[in-house]
Parts: C-alpha cells; sequence; structure tokens
C-alpha cells in the first residue's frame, strides 16, 4: 500500500496529441495540427485543478483525453500509477466509472427522452449495482446533494422543465452517481448567468470536499479559475506554459502569455 | 434633446403559456456620447429591447404599449417601408454570433458593399471604393483580406467586419448585442477597444447589451440593470457599481469573480427563474428576494431617488435607502 502513495491520481506524461486533415481527392496535402505538445501534470486525490487557455489552445482535447473519448498520439496517461492507454473490456469499464465528465451546455448534454431519474440512473444500471429500490434511493440521494430538492419533485421531471443551472445540476448528478475519483468539468458554467454560475461553483466545492474527488477545470475565465481552483496550467497552443498554485499564478505570473491573460481580464477601472 | 427616448415601454411574446411580458413598462433616455449599457441575465429582456430598436421582433411579438422617440417619429408606427429606411442607416446593429452574421458565400467586402449601396443607391464607383477602404482601416482588416470569404477570417475578424458593417452608413446610433460574448478574452479586450474608440470617434449614441457586468462597465457610462424584463436599477456606472442598491445589483456584483480582490464574493440563493406571465408592474424579482416581505408580492415597486441620476425600483424603501450594509 506505502507504494500507492507516491502515486498522483492522475498523470499525463509526455501527451501528445496530432488531428491529422481528413483526406479527400482534391485536398492538397495539408499539415498534420498538432493539438497537444508534449503535456506533463499531475493532479492529486480531492484537488481542483484548473486548465486555462484560449479557444483553441487544446484545452477540451486534454479533457477529452482523460476520460479516453479519444486516444493520445503519443505519451501515456495514468490512473494511480496505472497506464490506461491499453485499457479495454472490463477494465475501462471499470476506468469510465472512476473518471466522469460534466459538459459545457446543460442544454445538449442530457437526453430529453430521458426523465431526470432515468438520466442519473443509467450509469448504475450499465454497471449493474444495486436493485431498483436501492438505486432509486441512491438517485434521490444525489439529487438532494446537488440541491435539486425536494428531490420527489424533480425525480420525473424532464429536461424541458428545468432552467440551466437546474441541468448543469442533473449533469453534475449524474457524473457523481458512481462516487468517481476524478471528474473532467469542461466550462460547466460558461452557458450559465453569473449569479447562477457562482452557486454551481459552491456545489463543486461542497462535493469536493465531502467525496474527496479531485476535479480538473477546464475553463477560458482566469478568474473564475483563481476563484475555484488550488493549482492552475495556463495552456496556450498546445503548450503548457506554466503550472502554479492559483495565488501564484495570479500574483506572481512568470509567462508572458499568463500576464497578457490578466491583464485583458475586464475590470472595474472606470476610465475611458 | 435625447436622441433616443423611450417611454413606458412593453413588449410581450404569445405563447402557449400565455402573454410573456418580456419587457415590461421600461423607460429610459440615451444621449449621444454617453453610452448606455444593458445588463442582465439571458432572459431579461435586453435583446428584446435591441431587437425592437431595430423592428425585427419575430411574429409572435406585440408591442404593449409605450413609445420609442427617435429622431422626431415614434418608431412604433413605422411600417416596413418606413423601417428599411432606418435600419442600417440610422440605427444599426452589431450582432451576438459573428459566425452566423455573415453570408459564407459572399466575399467579406461585397458585403460591406451590399450595406452601403442599399442605403444609398447613387453612390458613385470611386466614393464606395474610397469609403471601403476607410471601413476596413477603421477596423483595423489589412486591405489584402477584403476579398476574403468569411470562412477565412477568425473570430474576431468577422465581429470587425460586422462592426465595420454597422458603421457602413454612419448611424446615428449603433446598438451591440453582446458582442464579445462569442469571443475569448484576449480578443474580446481587443473589440472592446475598438467599439470604445469608434464611439468615440463618430459620436454615435451607443446601446451596449451584455451579459457580463465588467464588459459593461469597461464600455458604458451609464448602466440599466434589468431583471425579468423590468429595469430595476439604472445610473451611472460608478452609482450603479460602487453603491448598488437594489437586491438584484447587489446578487450580480456578489456573483462577479474578478482578480483584484476588490469585490468580494458573495452567493446569492437564486434558485428560481422569474414568471414573466404575472401582471404587469409587479416585481419580479420577489420570488428570489431576501428581503421581500408580502407587502412586496402585493404592492407594485415604485422608483426610488438615491441621487440625480441614480435610482432603483423596489417595494420597500427603507432597504433602498439604508444598503451600506
Amino acid at each position: 500500500m506505502s507504494n500507492l502513495k507516491k502515486y498522483p491520481l492522475i498523470e499525463m506524461k509526455g501527451v501528445t496529441k496530432e488531428y491529422s486533415p481528413r483526406k479527400r481527392f482534391f485536398s492538397k496535402c495539408q499539415n498534420k495540427v498538432l493539438a497537444l505538445n508534449s503535456i506533463d501534470f499531475s493532479i492529486e486525490k480531492g484537488e481542483i485543478f484548473g486548465l486555462v487557455g484560449q479557444s483553441g489552445s487544446g484545452k477540451t482535447t486534454c479533457g477529452r483525453l482523460l476520460v479516453r473519448l479519444e486516444e493520445p498520439t503519443s505519451g501515456s496517461i495514468c490512473l494511480n500509477g496505472e497506464p490506461i492507454n491499453k485499457l479495454k473490456g472490463i477494465g475501462l469499464k471499470t476506468y469510465r466509472s472512476k473518471v466522469q465528465m460534466i459538459f459545457q451546455d446543460p442544454y445538449q448534454s442530457l437526453n430529453p427522452h430521458l426523465s431526470i431519474a432515468e438520466t442519473i440512473l443509467e450509469p448504475l444500471v450499465v454497471n449493474g449495482l444495486g436493485n431498483a429500490a436501492t438505486r432509486r434511493e441512491k438517485v434521490l440521494h444525489t439529487l438532494e446533494i446537488v440541491g435539486l430538492s425536494p428531490a420527489d419533485d424533480f425525480y420525473d421531471r424532464y429536461p424541458h422543465q428545468l432552467s440551466g443551472g437546474q441541468r448543469q445540476r442533473v449533469a453534475i448528478a449524474r457524473a457523481i452517481v458512481l462516487d468517481p475519483d476524478f471528474i473532467v468539468a469542461d466550462e460547466p458554467t460558461s452557458m450559465l448567468d453569473a449569479t447562477i454560475a457562482i452557486q454551481l461553483f459552491q456545489l463543486l466545492t461542497q462535493i469536493r470536499k465531502r467525496f474527496d474527488m479531485a476535479f480538473l477545470f477546464i475553463t477560458h475565465n482566469l478568474a473564475a479559475a483563481n476563484y475555484l481552483c488550488d493549482r492552475i496550467a495556463v495552456i496556450h497552443e498546445g503548450h503548457i506554459v506554466e503550472v502554479n498554485t492559483a495565488n501564484n499564478i495570479i500574483q506572481h505570473p512568470e509567462h508572458p502569455y499568463t500576464k497578457r491573460l490578466i491583464q485583458v481580464q475586464p475590470g472595474f477601472d472606470f476610465n475611458g | 434633446m435625447a436622441l433616443l427616448s423611450i417611454k413606458n415601454l412593453s413588449i410581450g411574446y404569445q405563447t402557449k403559456a400565455g402573454m410573456l411580458k418580456a419587457v415590461d413598462n421600461i423607460s429610459f433616455e440615451l444621449e449621444r456620447g454617453r453610452p448606455l449599457g444593458f445588463v442582465g441575465e439571458s432572459g431579461c429582456g435586453k435583446t428584446t429591447i435591441g431587437m425592437t430598436l431595430m423592428g425585427l421582433l419575430p411574429g409572435n411579438a406585440h408591442i404593449l404599449g409605450g413609445s420609442i422617440g427617435f429622431q422626431n417619429q415614434d418608431l412604433i408606427q413605422l411600417n416596413e417601408d418606413q423601417w428599411r429606411r432606418v435600419r442600417g442607416k440610422e440605427i444599426a446593429m452589431i450582432f451576438q454570433a459573428a459566425m452566423n452574421a455573415l453570408n459564407p458565400v459572399m466575399r467579406v467586402d461585397e458585403q460591406v458593399i451590399e450595406a452601403i449601396v442599399t442605403h444609398t443607391p447613387d453612390i458613385s464607383p470611386a466614393d464606395l471604393d474610397k469609403r471601403i477602404n476607410e471601413l476596413f482601416d477603421l477596423v483595423e482588416i489589412p486591405r489584402v483580406r477584403m476579398k476574403d470569404f468569411p470562412h477565412e477570417y477568425s473570430g474576431g475578424m468577422k465581429q470587425r467586419v460586422i462592426i465595420a458593417m454597422a458603421l457602413a452608413c454612419n448611424p446615428k446610433l449603433i446598438i451591440a448585442d453582446e458582442p464579445t460574448t462569442a469571443l475569448d478574452v484576449i480578443v474580446q479586450d481587443q473589440i472592446l477597444k475598438e467599439i470604445k474608440a469608434i464611439q468615440k470617434a463618430m459620436n454615435t449614441g451607443l446601446i451596449f447589451i451584455s451579459h457580463d457586468i465588467a464588459v459593461v462597465a469597461s464600455v458604458c457610462k451609464d448602466i440599466c440593470v434589468m431583471y425579468g424584463g423590468q429595469i430595476v436599477e439604472t445610473g451611472t456606472r460608478e452609482e450603479v457599481f460602487r453603491n448598488p442598491r437594489h437586491p438584484y445589483t447587489k446578487a450580480l456584483l456578489g456573483s462577479y469573480l474578478s482578480l483584484d480582490n476588490e469585490l468580494t464574493v458573495v452567493i446569492p440563493d437564486m434558485r428560481e427563474t422569474p414568471d414573466l406571465t404575472l401582471e404587469s408592474g409587479c416585481c419580479r424579482f420577489a420570488v428570489n428576494c431576501k428581503t421581500c416581505s408580502s407587502a412586496c408580492k402585493a404592492e407594485v415597486p415604485q422608483w426610488i431617488d438615491i441621487s440625480g441620476s441614480h435610482k432603483a425600483l423596489c417595494c420597500d424603501e427603507t432597504i433602498i435607502r439604508n444598503s451600506h450594509e
């Protein structure tokens, strides 16, 4: 057991991802796009790790690799020291139950034909956990955790009957219902209003505290990352340019790109 | 005289659930050279105001009352023919989705030319050429890129073209509806600087709509905070953001995350969406208001003056007056 402790919860080592353009009959030979270039970082148990970058910087690709929606071109990703690249069958299924994802757009990430209960039940059913009664109990409990109470009230509703913030809470419930170790949250609040977003940040912090889950928080908003995260990595054109504690990144940025990001954050300076 | 003067404007959408009052009894005035910002959450009616000023409301929208005074005419009374002469020429709009606002099969310069020729059909080719070059210089797009198609442009450049199109006919009033929402922070910074510089240089009226209070604060001198179709607080940006009085403005500022620790985060407890089917004039914020009393639900909120320009809409005068917690 003492051996296990040395490994971070999740680790990316020299991960590179290339996209090659689709070959078409008339297309000229184009260069490959290097979405991620030799990415290294690790996330500890119970840590909220922020990945901040502009659109096209590769931050979403990073998240997709971590939940194995895509395969890296080279490099390795390890969970508790075990590489995940070669996982298949049962191994992959177990991995996917430990690593969950919350998507950006709650209007698209929930199936409109499934009730809230069915949405949250699905991971339990797929993984064959419990019987009908215990599953129902679990779903109601999870709904209470994410702040959709009274849970009975939401149980049989459909996504179209919920607001954006409530939908994102359902997406969070779906992600945490299997008690995963690690959640990738890809811009979970960029579609929501500020007053709703901050309540969701509060919820994520509570969940982290209660279940000791680790999060990768992907965002373009440095201020949001600063508020939520323990450490922040700044990603630019597929490279991680700087990793540091949130406080150090904001107070003592080193890389010129980080400085630039901080400088362009709109603030309340009433000049001009 | 004010460039634009809106009085008691109400707009409703006819839906299966009944008439939704998306804009409820709104009044404001806009001076040239004093950009006015509308801030509020999605569904608060800010885009509906923009669309009304462009005469582009969808079919199920009804103007329930009020007037829009612009250059000695009431825009509400205009028919479609008259609208065509105003829209784009006198009042122009910078749209939110730069990605979708351009025609993908037309070259970029042709789209700007189209905007000019539509309103000044007898312009000479030499003048047209000059004007096009002027516009592209103004929004800082290199002339070699003028003949490109929109897909060859980045998001920021597309938004610049949209700005050039809006400026094409020297409008008196520009409505910018979330012009930087689809862009990332670095490009947003450039576009905001550009909008500010152009507004100053041309001295046009500007209505700037955004959900981001800091973006609005950086562009506009006067602010209207909207909630559930009503303006709930209005004043200069210093008054509204340094000394907020309405509970919603406070919630909005409390949830704003900034890098300077000047603002402390206060997590609001706002779970409900406002009910737009309520009768006109009711306080829409009551469902989420911590300080709400039973009287609030029965009474009609009144404007409470804090200073000459700063006022807030509330049923309880003491809440607005004694706002320094």
